[in-house]
Order: C-alpha cells, then sequence, then structure tokens
C-alpha cells in the first residue's frame, strides 16, 4: 500500500473516531452548540476524505458503486496493513 | 452484619458511583484523538507507574 493511500486511510479512521465521539456526547447533550458544530466539521471532513480515498482507491464499504468486476474485495484488507509503518 | 466485609479504614463505602456531567471544553485534535483512545483531554488517564511522566496532548479546538 502506498505511503500517501495508509496516510489517507488513518486520516479517515482519525475522523472516523472523533465522529463516534461527538456522537456520544451529543446523545446527551443535544442542545450543545458548540459540540454540533465540532460534529458537523468532523463530518464534512470525514465525507471529503471517503470520497477522495474511493475514488483513487477503490471502494471503502460495500454500498458503494463498483465498476467490473466486484472491487470491493480488492486487497489490502485491513487487517494487512501495518499502521506502524507510515 | 458484614461489618469486616471489606477494608473499612479507608472512609469509603464499599460502592458509591457518581457521574458528573460533562461540559464541552478543548479536545484534542482527530489525530491525538485516536492515539489516546478519547477526544477529550478530560477523560485521558492512561495507566501510568508512580514517576512516569504523563504526557497530556495538545489541546485543539
Amino acid at each position: 500500500m502506498s505511503r500517501e493511500q495508509k496516510q489517507l486511510l488513518l486520516e479517515i479512521m482519525q475522523y472516523s473516531f472523533a465522529l463516534v465521539e461527538t456522537n456520544l456526547y451529543l446523545d446527551t447533550h443535544p442542545y450543545d452548540e458548540r459540540a454540533l458544530k465540532l460534529h458537523n466539521s468532523y463530518s464534512q471532513k470525514y465525507n471529503e476524505l471517503l470520497s477522495l480515498y474511493e475514488a483513487k482507491y477503490g471502494p471503502l464499504r460495500y454500498t458503494q458503486m463498483s465498476g467490473c468486476p466486484w472491487a470491493y474485495i480488492n486487497d489490502p484488507w485491513p487487517w494487512e496493513i501495518d499502521f506502524d509503518v507510515i | 452484619m458484614n461489618y469486616d466485609y471489606y477494608d473499612r479504614n479507608k472512609g469509603m463505602q464499599l460502592a458509591m458511583a457518581y457521574v458528573p456531567f460533562q461540559r464541552l471544553n478543548q479536545v484534542f485534535d482527530p489525530k491525538e484523538a485516536l492515539m489516546n483512545g478519547t477526544l477529550f483531554p478530560e477523560l485521558y488517564m492512561p495507566y501510568k507507574r508512580k514517576g512516569q511522566d504523563l504526557d497530556g496532548g495538545r489541546y485543539y479546538e
């Protein structure tokens, strides 16, 4: 996996995790506008990065469209990626 | 009953839990948050041996 692809994937994971956290916070603080602003900025960035990645490297989600053959099953799989070496 | 059931001289009840209502303050940036396992510095509590320096995260808002 190229360095650039791995870096992009890592960034997606970072924003994905941040969204889990803001989601949990907002579940108990639904009127917190600052948290909402934060959540929405992470969401926008997350969606941006995701479409960028999928356009370049293929679908990350089974819900995405694919050319033929079905690209979702191409390597690498998450357990094959060494994130210690970026 | 069960007077000596637990070590009383710690001056604590056996089980009394409380969770104060969190207020959003500063947050880690996403990179740090993933590494620290939380977005919230106030919840970043790694288990450290005594004397080991506690490297808190940089704040981001």
